[in-house]
């Protein structure tokens, strides 16, 4: 029984090694497995006629030869198989410079959507509330709230768009906000003190349009207010804001600006991102950036707000919106970006 | 503004180590704006005055010249076109390697020999618009050349030396001075480069008037708050000519052309205290001085040869008769100085800078004096500026003598303090501690004085300062700050409480919507104007009377506030579509509603702003799609689908001009309408261009996050059933008028084991008769606590059959 076992083995794997195709392996695995003939099967079923001590050590032999034939048999059909696949798998070969098809297109939003939203996150992740108020907006929050006297010559018809029956001179006049400093006093008459909080939005001035004039544009004006806010405050968030706008290299200057609504009032300049300073067509060749417009809040604002301006002091800052998006895509007509067309939206 | 460097040198002694450059730099991080430097030296180098020794007729050109010019230590031959250029002329010569600017445009050039018509030319006789000296010398024709005959000037002298034009000029841009009445003359700005360089400013020295008495001058102001200051003194003797050359000198620097001698020396007492002057001609003031406001109807002809017709607010100089001047803003034509002058009336005045302003506006008239006096100016400066102009004047013109008394009518106060600030003040604003003596040293050298008193300090501003700039502390912190530099100022972020910020739901709710449209229905996001046209409302059939109009619109074309988004939408549309298959775009804004209330206008009173909601608004337009209804539909659910909350259609009661009537319907949630989707009726759209079917979606954001933000958070889920579901299918014939909504209705009602019914396809064509469509159903069966039986599934599904069949006729397929 050993012996035929034994042989058996040796011939099925002879036999296995000329096996050229899964036609033929069938063929052999049905001549030694097959249920109702298979040379293995019947030996295996005359196993149960030996006395019981050989039939356990032949039982054992021939479950070995099982698995060892079961095994090559495996081992032969995977063999064929990736034969077979790997002339298959050439056939398939595809262009792969090729793009999917067909093509989906997909959206895009307005490019102040992008920056504004960018600088809404960096805000918020800073604790800063993001506002909004009326772009039609009373006189009084838009001038007189933040200190713009009735005499201020940025009152004048020129630059504000005023409306029908509520011009300057009527009892309550009103204009398209001219910016967003207007959302100032309304924040602080709502929340009071302390206040952090930013205020995107659309802007408006009675001016000629042109390739860096437009009438209509986007601002993103902030403020901080609490017991001891100081200048140095003011200067260490707006480098956190320009690094992150423009890189960790930048470098924020700061020079004297009079506007009515901050005393001492700073325009801040920044390393210009394209040149590093060196000076380029971007920034005319004086290496800095002109993007911010800063200062402590002058008391009289604070009042105007409800707070008291012995206790409480803070800074306010404004960045045209609209100047950074095309500094940073390199616009260079302001009037792309009220136009509505898609060959100018669709590239970003 | 312009500052000549050498001026600002005659009141602050710097060494000459130090160039212009760096004092802009200085004067640019702590005072003022400065545009730009020019070096008048520069531009002229190579250009030497010349004499046109020989001018022939080029032999090969008509219109050229040949010329032999003598620039001193040679002859050089120049072939020129110049219309004037002639024989023993004193001309500008460009040498070989001077830079020009030919025809007075463009880059400069650097000229080198050439061959003009076979004539060789070593050089260039210029115009003075080729050499940068358009402004000094303005040419009358093309063709004219530089004549400098009459100045006499040595032959071969460098023209820059010859025309003393060897300063640094210093660009200063005005509207960084607005604040700064004191800093628009050289005076006032040389007193910040001292406090710069911490050096002393040299004092401003005039004599005193030694009055007269041959001539009757008397003054009345009629209304002081608009003339807080008027002085005024006769000279008589004069003899109007040339000014002497440094003045002209001084004067061409800063781009004013000179005059005559009375004339420059008022805009050179301007240029240096910045206090303008003005002189009348003494025999054309009849009687007296009168200050007063226009009279009705009154018209002047002012030195700009311009009749000016004033206002009853306009402030006028006039005597007994007539308005001689525009007070602070231009003279008048009659009263000017003229070559036979021979008495003046100077006049060193205060006038109020509102009124002034108002004034300049309304006439559009600006001047030099305007524009200085808009800046509230000090009217003590009124008495050395008096002083000056008659000292030069004495000095100019030998006979001149002072022939009246000084008149001098005032009524001023200036707020000048002192405030009271505590002494840690700096640090308390700026973060940062500064010594005590520098804040002193600081605060002393611009003019304050400073008393310090315990912890407080009491600082009096100067009156230069005191007109409008300077009131409060934190003025004085600014004058500080600026020059201890704020570069010097360390960089702190703020210590404060990790208290997240509230959120702002309509701002998160334009996120989501925009994102959706953008990310995954493929549109593109546009801004629009909020203004719109008469046009553009008359063809959205609209009704004028519904918008808020502009005042002052800037062009007549847009004068309207738009009252939703609509019609800068379809515009769009319109542009787009010829360049693509397909557009979809989106816009989000606020609208103004006229006869809506919205936030309050102020704190106190009662008015209330017109309403403003932002809105999202949708258009879609492909030239293949007929009915663009359904992919506007697809985008508010899918929309809703990112939002993960449910709405309602319902139908809409009114029809708007530019809804198609029958593809529309209003979009509702908890109830309320919060939107519309339709197709644009194809009248209006039609009549904005677009021949398209266009689709389009509008939605309250500003209700809809009120209404999203108000609903508690409610969660849906439900374990996921073990018992398998049944799903079949159920095709059917009804009439076209019959609506999904009822069936629906009528498949949900007929078995509780049905919980899902989904429409997933509808057909109309040929093979079915005419007027109904095929509906194809997909239900699906089952119950959460066993298997469901063939049997029953087939009779629930036979009981929806025969249901259908009841209600609507249905022919089951």
């Amino acid at each position: 029984m050993q012996s035929k076992l034994e042989q058996l083995k040796s011939e099925a794997l002879l036999a296995l090694k000329s096996v050229k195709d899964k036609m033929q392996l069938e063929e052999l695995e049905n001549k030694l497995l097959g249920r109702k003939n298979g040379e293995l099967t019947n030996i295996m079923k005359g196993l149960k006629d030996l006395a019981d001590d050989a039939r356990k050590v032949a039982g054992q032999i021939a479950n070995e030869v099982k698995i060892e034939i079961e095994s090559a048999l495996q081992s032969k059909k995977q063999e064929l198989s990736q034969a077979d696949w790997s002339s298959v798998l050439e056939k398939e070969r595809i262009d792969i410079s090729q793009p999917a098809l067909p093509k989906t297109e997909r959206g895009h939003f307005h490019p102040n959507t992008i920056i504004q939203t960018d600088l809404e996150d960096l805000f918020t992740s800073m604790g800063f509330m993001v506002l909004d108020g009326p772009e039609l907006e009373s006189d009084y929050y838009n001038f007189t709230a933040v200190n713009i006297p009735t005499t201020h010559p940025a009152r004048d018809m020129q630059d504000t768009f005023y409306i029908k029956n509520h011009d300057v001179g009527t009892d309550s006049p009103w204009v398209m906000r001219t910016q967003t400093s207007s959302v100032q006093v309304r924040a602080m008459q709502k929340y009071g003190a302390p206040l952090r909080a930013i205020v995107p939005g659309k802007c408006y001035r009675n001016e000629g349009t042109d390739v860096r004039h437009e009438h209509t544009f986007y601002q993103l004006e902030g403020f901080v207010i609490d017991e001891n806010i100081t200048f140095a405050h003011m200067k260490g968030v707006m480098e956190s804001v320009v690094e992150h706008l423009f890189g960790e290299e930048t470098k924020l200057k700061l020079r004297p600006k009079f506007y009515p609504f901050v005393e001492p009032g700073v325009n801040g300049e920044v390393t210009c991102f394209l040149c590093k300073g060196k000076g380029c067509r971007v920034c005319k060749n004086t290496g800095w950036l002109e993007i911010i417009g800063a200062g402590m809040i002058h008391p009289n604002v604070l009042r105007e707000g409800k707070i008291d301006p012995n206790k409480y002091q803070g800074f306010a800052f404004g960045f045209g919106l609209t100047r950074l998006v095309m500094l940073k895509y390199g616009i260079e007509d302001i009037r792309h970006l009220e136009s509505g067309d898609l060959k100018f939206l669709k590239q970003f | 503004m312009l500052i000549s460097y050498n001026w600002l040198k005659n009141y602050v002694n710097l060494p000459a180590s130090i160039s212009a450059r760096e004092v802009a730099d200085k004067l640019m991080a702590s005072t003022v704006e400065v545009e730009g430097l020019q070096d008048q030296g520069e531009l002229l180098q190579n250009i030497v005055v010349g004499k046109v020794v020989s001018a022939e007729k080029h032999p090969n050109a008509d219109k050229l010249k040949l010329c032999k010019v003598d620039i001193g230590n040679e002859e050089l031959q120049i072939v020129c076109g110049g219309s004037n250029v002639g024989e023993g002329m004193l001309v500008a010569v460009g040498k070989i390697g001077a830079k020009v600017q030919w025809h007075g445009e463009g880059e400069l050039v650097e000229l080198k020999p050439t061959k003009i018509r076979g004539e060789e030319s070593f050089g260039m006789i210029c115009a003075s618009t080729e050499i940068g000296l358009g402004e000094l010398f303005p040419i009358k024709d093309e063709k004219e050349i530089l004549d400098l005959t009459d100045k006499n000037f040595q032959v071969g002298m460098p023209l820059a030396q010859a025309l003393g034009l060897n300063d640094v000029v210093i660009e200063i841009d005005n509207k960084s001075l607005s604040h700064r009445g004191d800093l628009w003359g050289h005076y006032g700005m040389a007193r910040e480069v001292a406090v710069l360089y911490n050096r002393d400013l040299n004092k401003y020295e005039t004599k005193k008037i030694n009055a007269g008495k041959d001539f009757k001058l008397k003054v009345e102001v009629k209304d002081a708050k608009l003339c807080p200051r008027y002085m005024a003194v006769a000279v008589g003797g004069i003899k109007v000519g040339p000014s002497p050359i440094w003045l002209q000198e001084k004067l061409m620097a800063l781009g004013h052309h000179p005059i005559n001698n009375i004339v420059d020396i008022t805009n050179y007492v301007m240029l240096d205290l910045g206090q303008p002057l003005h002189a009348f001609d003494a025999i054309k003031v009849e009687e007296k001085i009168i200050v007063r406001n226009a009279l009705k109807g009154e018209t002047l002809v002012a030195l700009d040869k311009n009749e000016y017709k004033l206002n009853e607010s306009d402030l006028v100089i006039a005597d007994n008769k007539k308005a001689l001047a525009i007070a602070g803003v231009m003279g008048g034509m009659e009263s000017a100085i003229s070559d036979s002058t021979t008495t003046i009336i100077f006049e060193s005045a205060n006038f109020d800078a509102v009124s002034v302003r108002k004034t300049s506006t309304h006439l559009n008239l600006r001047s030099d004096s305007s524009m200085r006096f808009e800046k509230s100016l000090d009217p003590n400066t009124c008495e050395v500026a008096l002083q000056k102009a008659v000292e030069l004047v004495l000095q100019c013109c030998p006979d001149a003598k002072v022939v009246s008394k000084v008149m001098d009518e005032k009524k001023f106060s200036l707020a000048v303090g002192p405030i009271e600030m505590p002494a840690n003040i700096f640090e308390k604003k700026l973060g940062v501690q500064i010594p005590q003596k520098d804040i002193l040293n600081i605060l002393n050298k611009l003019g304050f004085e400073v008393k310090a008193k315990k912890e407080k300090l009491l600082v009096t501003i100067p009156t230069w300062r005191a007109t409008k700039d300077i009131s409060i502390a934190e003025d004085v912190v600014e004058e500080v700050a600026r020059f201890f530099g704020f570069d010097n100022i360390p960089s702190v972020l703020p210590w404060m409480p990790i208290n997240p910020p509230q959120k702002n739901a309509l701002r998160n709710l334009e996120r989501i919507v925009s994102e959706t449209f953008v990310k995954e229905l493929g549109y593109n996001e546009v801004y629009n104007y909020s203004f719109v046209s008469e046009d553009q409302i008359v063809k959205m059939q609209d009704d004028l009377s519904k918008y808020i109009e502009l005042e002052n619109p800037l062009s007549k074309e847009r004068p309207y506030l738009r009252r939703n988004l609509l019609p800068n939408l379809l515009e769009n549309v319109k542009n787009n579509i010829e360049n693509y298959p397909e557009v979809k775009i989106f816009e989000i804004g606020k609208v103004f509603s006229i006869h809506e209330n919205g936030v309050r206008a102020d704190l106190n009173g009662d008015g209330l702003l017109p309403r403003q909601d932002t809105w999202l608004a949708t258009a879609f337009v492909c030239k293949k799609d007929n009915a663009p209804y359904w992919q506007v539909r697809r985008a508010l659910e899918t929309v809703f689908g990112v939002l993960n909350e449910q709405f309602e259609i319902v139908v809409a009661d009114v029809v708007k001009s530019w809804e198609h009537p029958t593809r529309l319907a209003l979009v509702s949630v908890f109830g309320k309408t919060v939107g519309v989707i339709c197709e644009i009726n194809p009248t209006v759209s039609e009549s904005l261009g677009v021949e398209q079917r266009v689709g389009v979606l509008q939605l309250n954001l500003s209700e809809l996050s009120a209404l999203l933000e108000n609903k508690n958070f409610v969660s849906n889920y439900q374990p996921a059933s073990i018992y398998p579901e049944v799903v079949r299918d159920l095709a059917f014939l009804v009439k076209k008028e019959v609506e999904h909504k009822e069936i629906l209705v009528s498949l949900l009602k007929s078995a509780t084991l049905l919980v899902k019914a989904e429409l997933f396809d509808i057909y109309e064509g040929n093979n079915i008769g005419e007027g109904y469509k095929s509906m194809a159903y997909r239900l699906t069966y089952a119950d959460p606590k066993r298997t469901l039986t063939t049997a029953e599934v087939d009779s629930s599904l036979e009981k929806a059959q025969k249901e259908l069949k009841k209600e609507f006729g249905a022919e089951i397929r």
